[in-house]
């Protein structure tokens, strides 16, 4: 329990840099919120209405340490603010429009591609040399070096459109009603199946190499040799002996990818026209909405630092040796 | 045999033999392990059959209008229509202007308001209140309403984007169920801005505490769509209002949007057949989106969009020689540019630089006296000698510098129809031997070179605002001018005219038409005459219409208001007009 609590402490110190980061790195970029609203109206926004919006907006000039202590105590009571670029609803509204989907979708494609890409792993560098070793591997490596957006349009062309057996945009069917229905679910599934699918393709190949790789090495081990010797069952060795030490690098992997998920993927959102934070972030971005992107920062952050967190107490359960040296 | 092994080291050859002797014993162990694979391939198929099986859906109904327009992920809930983020038709669908102007006949349509009249001196403006308008509660919209929705802006400056408390000093309800606005000084020119003001219900807005942070998610107004049915983060509908005061309007029961993140997704959606109404760009249209159905899908692309200009620091060498500023004009093919960048969707602009939505003012004798925006590239080769530029092998000079003359030209980054025309512009003057650069960047850093006029050439729109006063005030009013250094709010090139000013001055304090007509011939031909920036085409409204389930679209053949679902409030125009088909036995044909 010691444990769990001293890496909480390290935990807590990356959430205040990062905290401080989400503030400073925003506000670094060339240009401001202002001058970009202003540009929305292409020049038609009357001075007086400038500055009543800004001071609405609360770009009142004041000094950046001052901006800074009204965003830790804005914080502190949960309140992250207006969005500007979607003026005057509040950030927490604007990210959960897109979270829930991204969460869904990224989620359950990174887990599908981090399960089936792990176990296909294993299982050719357990046969290595065999077909599926020597054909997996390149086929995946290939696929992931396509351009991503270009699979995915591919993918949506000919599954989608030509073919037509899967729906071409969004998260669930326009006619729908979101609620716990079957009608619902399923629709839900058969939406994310192409963009799931999309991700997966593109991805699977880097969990099957890094696994087979370290389970090779691994395979050479002398304790792998003991065990076989000792007359356990292969499919023991294969999971017991060998996958459970060549998995490691790859949950660490797998923690930095859980991390990302909430940051969306852009491109799947735009190819697919699926609901998510990629897009928030982007337009966040090109508004030079600061209270938007600190919200969105703010998620990725948390998510990334509970995942590692998480990872952290697993990789203990997996593997006692990291326990006893820190 | 065990104890031999373990002595061996484990190099992978000795696995590989001894992997051969386990085999035996392993059979079992992997017929299961591949056996369990094949399932798993089996299940992953299975489901991918389950989910690909078609629903069967509902077919999407004969009275819903499905449109395409603002490019969103997600939609954020907003239906404020003081708010510049509010969804597209909350100041058109959901709340109605006084009068509507239509940039295609150029008139003014009355819509709340019967009439307008102007006083002798044009520092009153009277609005005669339609009778008989009720809001979407069913609640009478009185003259009392429309001084509110008046008086709102001045009591929350930051709702007055147009900034109309600059000018009005008090807004009064007069007899006859009339409206009378007062001016601070004669301003004819600002009509279409006061009768375009939306009006909102008195007794709502009154009570609201914050409305510049205030996102209306119930709306009550006063036009055709009002009742926000389904909202959704991907898909929004807007219903009929039942208190509608058009009697048996609209005919259609709602508008359904659909959110589409980029253009790609529009347009896809567009070929296919589910979007009836749409306003992005859709390249090769002919060939894309007619091709499929030509008798029931349609586009026009009325040139009626601001003019997009090629401009130049106008107070920095060599810009501020009317020679140089005309030497380029005529070493630029806008047949070429149009093409390329354009899709040939819009024409090259002449030298009055007047798009179609100020036709009926173009003066056809002064692009024929005044031939510097048709391609001369020998001729513009002379203008920049007669300027005293020299030239050698390197390019043009200035006359006391040691450095061959290099331009930049600023263009926003994504914007790709002008980072095109800028490529071919650069492309042609460096043929006449200027070096010029195209450089692309994010709009607020572009915009922020635009407003303090650091640059040298950039690709930009001219402000129009619908009325050609502001038009060449934005060009040539010595007042927009802003020193280079300061930040302009326009007229980025920042050239003014004494000349111009006087005659702006005339338009602003009132004139008759025929007067009118006269003072905007006048400053045609000082346009022309000074060439205070390079016109390059005019900007086409994007709009397109599939009629198989819904008709009664504007057309070339029929233009009673633009195609575009961007053009507030024009748009109340086409909602107007716009039935069913079912109407027209039209079943079994899909």
């Amino acid at each position: 329990m010691a444990f769990v609590f001293k890496r909480l402490a390290l935990y807590l110190i990356a959430l205040v840099v990062s905290l401080i980061l989400n503030f400073l790195l925003p506000r670094m970029m060339p240009g401001d919120p202002v001058g970009t609203m202003f540009a929305r109206f292409r020049g038609r926004l009357s001075p007086e209405a400038m500055d009543a919006l800004q001071q609405s907006l609360g770009f009142t000039g004041e000094s950046l340490l001052d901006q800074f202590w009204s965003y830790l105590s804005a914080l502190s009571s949960g309140d992250l603010g207006l969005s500007v670029a979607h003026f005057p609803t509040p950030v927490t509204e604007v990210i959960s429009a897109g979270l829930w989907w991204t969460l869904w979708l990224a989620g359950i494609s990174v887990l599908i591609s981090f399960t089936l890409g792990t176990a296909l792993g294993i299982f050719i560098a357990w046969r290595r040399g065999g077909v599926l070793d020597q054909t997996l591997p390149p086929l995946f490596a290939l696929l992931g070096a396509f351009p991503y957006f270009w699979l995915a349009m591919l993918l949506l062309w000919v599954f989608g459109f030509q073919l037509g057996w899967f729906p071409l945009r969004h998260a669930y069917g326009d006619d729908l009603e979101p609620g716990w229905t079957w009608l619902f679910i399923s629709d839900m599934f058969r939406h994310a199946a192409l963009p799931a699918l999309s991700i997966v393709l593109a991805t699977l190949g880097g969990w099957m190499l890094s696994m087979r790789n370290t389970m090779i090495s691994v395979l050479g081990e002398d304790y792998i040799t003991l065990a076989q010797a000792k007359g356990l069952s292969s499919r023991q060795v294969m999971l017991r002996y060998a996958a459970r030490n060549a998995i490691l690098p790859n949950l660490t992997g797998f923690g930095m990818a859980i991390g990302f998920v909430v940051s969306g993927s852009l491109l799947t959102e735009i190819v697919f026209s699926y609901p998510g934070q990629g897009y928030l972030l982007v337009q966040a971005v090109r508004a030079q909405d600061y209270p938007l992107m600190q919200g969105l920062f703010l998620t990725i952050t948390l998510s990334v630092l509970f995942a590692n967190w998480l990872l952290d107490i697993l990789y203990a359960v997996l593997d006692p040796r990291t326990r006893r040296s820190t | 045999m065990n104890s031999l092994h373990l002595a061996a080291p484990p190099s992978s050859l000795s696995h590989q033999r001894d992997q051969s002797q386990r085999d035996q014993s392993q059979r079992d162990q992997s017929q299961r392990d591949q056996s369990s694979l094949g399932w798993l391939l089996i299940i992953t198929l299975c489901c991918l059959c389950a989910l690909s099986c078609r629903r069967d859906r509902a077919e999407q109904r004969e009275d819903v209008l499905v449109v395409s327009v603002e490019q969103h992920s997600s939609w954020i809930r907003n239906f404020n229509p003081f708010s510049p983020n509010a969804r597209r038709f909350t100041r058109a669908g959901v709340y109605e202007p006084l009068m509507i102007h239509n940039s295609v006949t150029g008139e003014l349509t009355p819509w709340l308001a019967t009439a307008y009249e102007w006083n002798q001196d044009y520092t009153e403006l009277s609005f005669t209140i339609r009778r008989g308008v009720k809001f979407s509660d069913g609640t009478p919209l009185t003259p009392r309403d429309v001084v509110f929705s008046f008086m709102y802006l001045q009591r929350y400056p930051a709702l007055d984007i147009s900034g109309l408390w600059s000018i009005i000093s008090s807004v009064e309800e007069s007899a006859n169920h009339q409206v009378t606005v007062i001016l601070n000084e004669p301003f004819q020119p600002k009509l279409h801005d006061i009768a375009q003001h939306i009006i909102v219900p008195s007794a709502i807005w009154s009570k609201i505490t914050d409305p510049v942070a205030f996102t209306n998610p119930h709306p009550v107004g006063s036009g055709p769509f009002t009742e926000v049915n389904v909202f959704r983060s991907q898909v929004f509908e807007l219903s009929r209002n039942p208190h509608y005061w058009r009697k048996g309007r609209p005919a259609i029961r709602s508008l359904r949007f659909p959110a589409f993140p980029s253009n790609d997704q529009a347009n896809l959606a567009l070929v296919t057949g589910e979007i009836d109404w749409a306003g992005n760009f859709v390249p090769a249209i002919d060939r894309t989106f007619i091709a499929p159905d030509p008798n029931q899908r349609h586009y026009w692309f009325p040139l009626v969009g601001s003019m997009v200009n090629l401009i130049s620091n106008t107070q920095t060498p060599p810009f501020d020689q009317l020679k140089v500023r005309r030497a380029l004009s005529e070493a630029i093919d806008r047949e070429r540019v149009v093409e390329i960048a354009m899709y040939s969707y819009t024409r090259p602009a002449d030298s009055t630089g007047l798009s179609d939505g100020f036709q009926k003012y173009h003066d056809e004798s002064i692009s024929h006296d005044y031939q510097w925006a048709d391609y001369n590239p020998t001729h513009a080769i002379k203008l920049l000698r007669d300027a005293g530029l020299r030239r050698d092998h390197r390019g043009w000079y200035l006359p006391e510098s040691q450095d061959p003359i290099s331009l930049t030209i600023d263009v926003v980054s994504g914007w790709s129809d002008w980072v095109r025309a800028a490529q071919v512009i650069s492309h042609q003057l460096r043929e006449i031997g200027i070096d010029a650069r195209v450089r692309t960047s994010e709009f607020s850093s572009w915009f922020d070179r635009l407003r303090s006029g650091r640059f040298e050439l950039a690709i930009a729109w001219a402000d129009d605002r619908g009325s050609p006063y502001e038009y060449y005030r934005w060009l040539m009013g010595s007042e927009t001018v802003k020193p280079v250094g300061e930040s302009a709010a326009g007229n980025f090139h920042r050239f003014g005219d004494r000349a111009a000013d006087l005659l702006l001055a005339q338009l602003k304090r009132g004139t008759s038409k025929a007067q009118e007509q006269a003072l905007v011939n006048l400053l045609q031909r000082r346009y022309a005459q000074l060439t205070p920036v390079i016109p390059l085409f005019p900007n086409p409204q994007w709009g397109a219409a599939n009629r198989q389930r819904i008709t009664g679209f504007p057309s070339q053949a029929d233009p009673y208001a633009p195609l575009s679902p961007n053009r507030e409030p024009e748009c109340l125009l086409v909602f107007d007009r716009l039935k069913p088909r079912a109407s027209l036995a039209h079943g079994g044909e899909r």
